[in-house]
């Protein structure tokens, strides 16, 4: 279960209204390498992992994954919470502000909503882990092309923030991976799915 | 910068230094510099987090302390009135600017 602490991550203080921003970052709350799908890819793949303290790590890493989720979110509703109809307009934010006004929704920057296909729980390790490094990497990416477009400091620095913990987890979950195949047979790390072919004894796991 | 913002700032570093220390600590479990740096970091969280729901509102469920807490009466819409103080304190998401 959960618990829920009343406070943000890293903070967020945004003074300037811009819906063109909140527009793009959006993208990291529902779209294809966002919050939302990192949480539920991590949140979902743990139970059926092989090795406890790599379903540990997913259980930590998604639950961090939950933080920045709220991070995102606080930083649309202070981008769009003065916004005008007219802003909405000039700023090509009038799609979703028809649909949702200044409501959170989580859809990607092209507007496509949210989607579980954005993320995998194959039930092998090995492919698990693989995805996870991926998604780190493509979430840092897309963090790079946020930091890149918007000059806005006070948008930036909580992005930065972010762009880093895309940095830390790929680290963690290249050691989850290094210990698992400790587990396997060195000969053919990809020989069988360590978590469905139970009857192949694995040293240990 | 206000007292409130200064806590919550210097909350939000301790979080965040267990935040980091954890997922090592997930995947170097043996790691005696990282578990000396954990136990002194829980230590000063639980510090001044104990401070900060005295003085201002809880921010867990295990710091809400009905008549005790958020002696600074702010945040709250029953300043000194027995209340159960979970409402208390601004929403994390709204723009604090350091107050």
């Amino acid at each position: 279960m959960w618990t829920y602490e009343k406070r943000l991550q890293y903070p967020v203080n945004i003074t300037k209204t811009c819906p063109k921003t909140a527009s793009l970052i959006i993208s990291q709350f529902g779209g294809p390498d966002g919050e939302l799908a990192a949480s539920m890819r991590y949140l979902s793949q743990r139970y059926t992992m092989p090795c406890k303290e790599t379903a540990g790590l997913l259980t930590d890493i998604g639950t961090e994954e939950l933080a920045h989720l709220e991070l995102i979110c606080a930083m649309i509703f202070q981008l769009t919470k003065n916004m005008k109809a007219e802003d909405a307009k000039a700023a090509g934010f009038d799609a979703y502000y028809v649909d949702h006004t200044s409501g959170i929704w989580p859809a990607a920057a092209a507007g496509v909503p949210f989607n579980a296909c954005e993320f995998q729980s194959k039930g092998d390790a090995v492919t698990d882990l693989f995805e996870d490094l991926a998604a780190e990497q493509k979430a840092r990416s897309t963090y790079e092309n946020l930091i890149r477009i918007i000059p806005d400091p006070e948008v930036r620095e909580p992005l930065k923030f972010l762009r880093e913990r895309e940095v830390v987890h790929f680290q963690r979950f290249g050691e989850a991976l290094e210990r698992i195949k400790t587990k396997l047979d060195a000969k053919n790390f990809y020989y069988f799915n360590a978590e469905f072919d139970k009857d192949v004894k694995i040293a240990g796991v | 910068m206000s007292e409130r913002a200064k806590l919550l700032r210097q909350i939000q570093e301790i979080g965040f230094t267990m935040d980091d220390l954890l997922l090592y600590l997930d995947t170097h479990p043996l790691d005696p510099d990282a578990m000396e740096a954990f136990s002194q970091a829980r230590e000063q969280r639980c510090r001044l987090t104990k401070e900060y729901s005295g003085k201002f509102e809880p921010l867990t469920l295990c710091q809400v302390c009905p008549d005790t807490s958020n002696t600074t009466g702010t945040f709250t819409k029953y300043p000194g009135q027995k209340h159960f103080t979970w409402s208390d304190g601004p929403l994390p998401w709204d723009n604090q600017g350091g107050v």
